[in-house]
């Protein structure tokens, strides 16, 4: 859906976006991370058309038009982090408003309109003045305001910044609910927890950089170089020990006085297998469980600690 | 068929509907053409009764009709860079406009739309001056052409005076500092054009112009001045030009246009396509490929 191949953008000597090529297929939540300054507003905008690339091209589905062309604008849904309303505007005519900048005509702005607010759960609002709705309210008005000439690609820029945990759950809850509607969505979000809940696939940029991109899962086991077991044990260490280091594939990390960190590269069956040989081997155990990675503690490793 | 209005002109004269700025806009502006025509007409009764004054004053009411006309387009040069001078840079700071360049809108159909939107507001003045403007044809000599011609004129001082506003928009950060910059233009376009006919002048000792008077033909103050002229008294001072002076002493093209309604017709031509090069410099401007090219977004600029 989305080729960013080998962009790059300059201001001045410094690179905010360097040489960055990626791919996101059709139908995924993506999720773009990155510390402050990393270079992922920059990439969304050039994206979005709203800023000239210094080198490099972006194809989204099959259309190869310049970032800002009319084709590429009808094919793109843009939610910036913050954006601003029009006094004495009500919630219809805001929709009607950027219908009509797609060149929709009414009729159609205000079937759709009636649709795309009871998605984002705010159809009691239509009369509403936009002023008057929460910051909550809000993005997910604006939601569906990128929604209305059903875009191939939705964009938003830290579509959670300034939300309260409840507008949040709920944002949450609306972009799943898109991406089971088959639409790819590219999210650029500083929280993480939030991230590894919604998107299949993340991007993780650092000084401009794409340091890994793919989905969560094979990034988690690439990094940790497999996953690790934590085996608690009431008695017969020696002998757990023992059989662990028989193990093929398998490295006892540490021993404490009745719990084993084991790492290495070790499928279900084999862990079936192994689980029942302790046994035999008179090892109580109390605990055997896979340690899974989180996002959080990738992204730190990746990105030096420059993470919030 | 459907004509499709340019969605800004529509949402703009919606929230502009709904707002009482607009009411107490038109409210001042009725309140100071009222103004202007109590104090013209006690300054003609007045001419009437003087010893040196004809003694007639329906021979002095007909003027009633360029002092209202001079004092609204004298209102409208001051209202429009205030209306369109936030246009562009209330919508970036709003931060509206990044969206807006998002939709299928071209940037041109943007600033096209802002400066149609303030031609709007300013047609509801003239319209809203008008039953003062009327009394202007009771004293006669007047006649429905006239406020035709008139209304024509205000629009292309609008058109002016808008794409002005937008460009100084567009070009800058904080809404003052357009409408400051829009008065520096009017300065540029209504005082510095005059700049090399003095010169000229000058160089010649007086004895006539060169091509450089067509430097004028960019000067709304000397457009007004001869719409007035040859509306009130079908006389010019630079469509006369021509048969005042020699086509040696004024220059073949300047010959040529002085003479006659030409003058003032290129002249009307020559301030449209103002306004276009400035629509089309604003277009330009806010077209973030452009604008932005060396500048860091800032959007996180609170990150």
């Amino acid at each position: 859906m989305l080729y960013i191949n080998n962009l790059t953008k300059n201001y001045g000597s410094f690179t905010a976006v360097n040489h960055l090529t990626l791919h996101i297929p059709e139908g995924d939540l993506f999720g773009f991370v990155g510390p402050n300054g990393a270079g992922k507003t920059t990439t969304i905008r050039i994206v979005c058309g709203l800023l000239r690339a210094s080198a490099g091209s972006v194809i989204i589905g099959n259309t190869a038009a310049a970032a800002g062309s009319r084709e590429m604008k009808r094919l793109i849904g843009y939610v910036p982090d913050f954006f601003g309303v029009y006094d004495n505007l009500k919630v219809r005519e805001y929709m009607d408003l950027y219908g009509s900048m797609y060149g929709m005509y009414t009729r159609d702005i205000a079937k759709l309109t009636d649709d795309l607010l009871e998605l984002v759960n705010l159809s009691d609002k239509k009369e509403v003045y936009v002023d008057t709705l929460s910051r909550g309210m809000k993005q997910r008005l604006c939601v569906a305001r990128a929604l209305l000439h059903n875009p191939k690609l939705l964009i938003l820029d830290e579509p959670s910044s300034g939300l309260d945990p409840r507008a949040r759950v709920e944002m949450k809850e609306l972009l799943k609910n898109l991406h089971s509607m088959g639409k790819t969505i590219v999210i650029s979000s500083h929280i993480l927890s939030e991230l590894s809940e919604m998107c299949n696939s993340i991007g993780i940029m650092n000084r401009g950089q794409l340091i890994t991109a793919g989905r969560i899962e094979d990034i988690l086991q690439q990094l940790s170089g497999g996953s690790r077991l934590c085996v608690r044990i009431a008695s017969g260490m020696d002998n757990a020990v023992r059989l662990m280091k028989e193990q093929a594939g398998l490295v006892v990390e540490s021993v404490r006085e009745n719990e084993m960190i084991v790492s290495g590269s070790i499928t279900d069956e084999q862990i079936s297998a192994l689980i029942g040989r302790l046994i035999q081997n008179q090892v109580i155990l109390t605990g055997f469980y896979r340690e899974e990675g989180n996002l959080e503690t990738l992204f730190m490793q990746l990105t030096g600690g420059g993470a919030q | 068929m459907r004509i499709k209005w340019n969605p800004i002109v529509k949402k703009d004269l919606r929230v502009a509907a709904r707002s009482m700025r607009i009411s107490w806009g038109l409210f001042a502006y009725e309140a100071l053409l009222t103004m202007v025509f109590l104090i013209a007409l006690a300054v003609i009764q007045a001419d009437s009764r003087s010893i040196y004054g004809s003694g007639n004053v329906y021979n002095h009411l007909i003027y009633l009709f360029p002092v209202i006309a001079i004092a609204q387009v004298f209102i409208v040069t001051l209202i429009v860079p205030i209306l369109t001078a936030s246009a562009i840079s209330g919508e970036r700071e709003r931060q509206t406009l990044d969206i807006m360049l998002t939709t299928c809108m071209s940037p041109f159909s943007i600033v096209l739309g802002k400066v149609s939107s303030a031609v709007v507001h300013i047609l509801f003045f003239v319209t809203a001056g008008m039953p003062i403007m009327a009394l202007a044809f009771v004293a006669g000599g007047l006649n429905w052409m006239n406020l035709f011609y008139f209304v024509l004129a205000i629009i292309l001082l609008s058109v002016l005076a808008g794409s002005i506003g937008i460009f100084c928009s567009a070009l800058c950060r904080r809404t003052i500092t357009a409408v400051i910059l829009s008065f520096a233009f009017y300065f540029v376009f209504g005082i510095l054009t005059g700049v090399p006919v003095v010169i000229d002048g000058a160089l010649r000792q007086w004895e006539g112009v060169g091509d450089s008077m067509l430097f004028l033909l960019f000067n709304p103050i000397v457009f007004f001045e001869e719409f007035f002229m040859q509306l009130m008294s079908e006389e010019s001072i630079f469509g006369s030009v021509g048969y005042v002076f020699s086509k040696s002493d004024v220059g073949f093209l300047t010959y040529h246009l002085a003479k006659g309604k030409l003058w003032m017709l290129v002249s009307a031509a020559c301030l449209t396509a103002t306004a276009v090069l400035f629509m089309l410099a604003a277009a330009w401007k806010v077209n973030p490929i452009h604008s932005s090219a060396g500048r860091r977004p800032s959007g996180k600029r609170a990150k």
